[in-house]
């Protein structure tokens, strides 16, 4: 087939935007399905206690944020857990396959916004995403489907699970 | 003719230090997902294999033991390696994978604990029968300006394997758009990330792009990139970003490295490969490379 090559000549609102680019991948039941095709999951999520939560800051040395963990059991005892994490300018929901014997499975990002101008610390700013379903996409400058340029880092995500792991090993390894 | 529905799956992995996405077009949905699954473990191995940090990949192992023994590779690894040596000998040693130490040097790499030769390049790489390399003098490759590139390529040929008729592989930037549909990429602005600098329509076509982006670091005293012309050592510092279309990945990375160092004196290596650039500076427009032969009908500029 013809390769095809073509500059696009760009309107200047497409120079300054975006300041926000979201994508949404997987939904939990699609995360599941991903990671461990046909197998039934139990909802366990898992409430740390605070002792808990410092062993596990203390095992993996990373802040835990959150309480809460979302937590399912998994047909073989397996685990798939759904997790977010923030940076600068990132805010990042992935779902992590954990199998019986605690070793990572599969790493799936559910969803990937990206924004600037500080708000992403704003619990506000966050919120807004709580409760969206597939079906309630983000309409953040959806225009822009692929980017090229910028290496992003997942370092954040590389941390997340390293804290899962330890999470793993604390809350529910038995 | 009605033509049945076509699917659509888009997934995501965090792999090669960022983001791998990846889109495939079908007929057919255990077969998409089968293919997607093999794609990410071709980007997996690539991974495994060609990390400069993962003491057990082929890299570290020649890193560690190709001076003054030798090495036998992964094919995978020969592969890279031999197409490293093709543009370093193509480009006079603007592209050379056995520059680890500058950028080492420089804070974008671990320090090694050998002492190493100073002037070591890639004539110092043999690649020899059998998947076996040699250094004739203790050096260090990195393959990160290359090995991406290759990632997208396997994923890509795993994909058409399946039978996913259209899609796009995008490691962090370097891309690939494979299939009867074209598709827009846009291109961050460098200095300036949150805005889009230029777009491209690619069909059945790569595209890399390296730039000065976060990776800044002061050297010093003075703000360099890991950027680096083999040949002086020196670091670029007008150009802020180059991004290359050719018909494979692993070229199209491996050329944003010689065109940033070489600008239009890369123009007959670029006509060879009949690939285009995107070049982008600090404080003016954008301009392009064609290479000769390239029918653009839509040659507008951002301006």
């Amino acid at each position: 087939m013809k390769a095809e090559f073509a500059f696009i000549a760009l309107p200047v609102s497409a120079l300054i935007a975006p300041s926000a680019f979201a994508v949404r991948y997987l939904t939990v039941d699609q995360a599941q399905q991903a990671i461990f095709p046909s197998k039934s999951f139990t909802a366990a999520p898992v409430k740390l206690t605070s002792s808990q939560r410092k062993a596990i800051e203390q095992a993996s040395g990373l802040r835990v944020l959150h309480d809460e963990q979302q937590v399912w059991r998994v047909s073989g005892d397996s685990w798939f857990i759904v997790d977010e994490v923030v940076g600068k300018h990132e805010f990042i929901t992935y779902a992590v396959g954990l199998n019986a014997d605690g070793s990572v499975k599969q790493i799936e990002i559910m969803d990937y916004r990206e924004t600037y101008g500080g708000q992403i610390r704003d619990q506000k700013w966050r919120a807004q995403f709580v409760g969206k379903t597939s079906k309630s996409p983000l309409k953040l400058d959806n225009d822009i489907k692929n980017i090229s340029g910028a290496t992003l880092s997942c370092r954040h995500i590389t941390d997340g699970v390293k804290r899962l792991l330890a999470f793993y090993e604390i809350a529910l390894k038995h | 003719m009605k033509s049945h529905s076509n699917i659509e799956i888009r997934r995501c992995r965090p792999l090669l230090g960022t983001f791998v996405e990846i889109e495939a077009s079908g007929r057919n949905v255990a077969g998409l997902e089968r293919g997607i699954a093999a794609a990410f473990s071709s980007v997996e191995k690539v991974h495994r294999l060609m990390s400069y940090h993962d003491p057990r990949s082929d890299v570290s192992r020649m890193n560690r033991d190709a001076f003054p023994n030798s090495v036998i590779v992964h094919p995978w690894t020969w592969k890279v390696l031999e197409t490293a040596q093709q543009f370093a000998r193509e480009s006079n040693g603007v592209f050379d994978i056995a520059i680890a130490r500058l950028l080492a040097d420089r804070g974008y790499l671990p320090q090694c604990s050998h002492r190493l030769s100073g002037t070591a390049t890639w004539r110092d790489v043999f690649l020899l029968k059998n998947y076996r390399v040699f250094f004739r003098r203790r050096l260090m490759v990195d393959l990160g300006g290359i090995a991406k590139g290759f990632a997208v390529d396997q994923a890509v040929g795993a994909l058409k394997e399946s039978g996913a008729t259209s899609g796009i592989v995008n490691a962090g930037g370097d891309l690939c758009v494979f299939g009867s549909r074209s598709q827009v990429v846009h291109l961050r602005h460098p200095s300036r990330p949150s805005q889009v600098a230029g777009a491209v329509r690619l069909r059945e076509r790569a595209m890399a792009t390296s730039g000065i982006y976060f990776a800044r670091c002061k050297y010093r005293g003075r703000n360099i990139s890991p950027m680096i012309d083999g040949r002086t050592g020196r670091s670029s510092r007008e150009l802020i970003s180059v991004s290359v279309a050719a018909s494979d990945c692993m070229s199209a990375d491996a050329l944003t490295k010689i065109v940033f160092a070489l600008r239009e004196r890369a123009a007959g290596l670029m006509a060879r490969y009949q690939a285009d650039a995107l070049l982008l500076e600090r404080n003016g427009a954008p301009s392009w490379m064609f290479h000769s032969s390239c029918d653009t009908p839509d040659r507008t500029r951002f301006d």
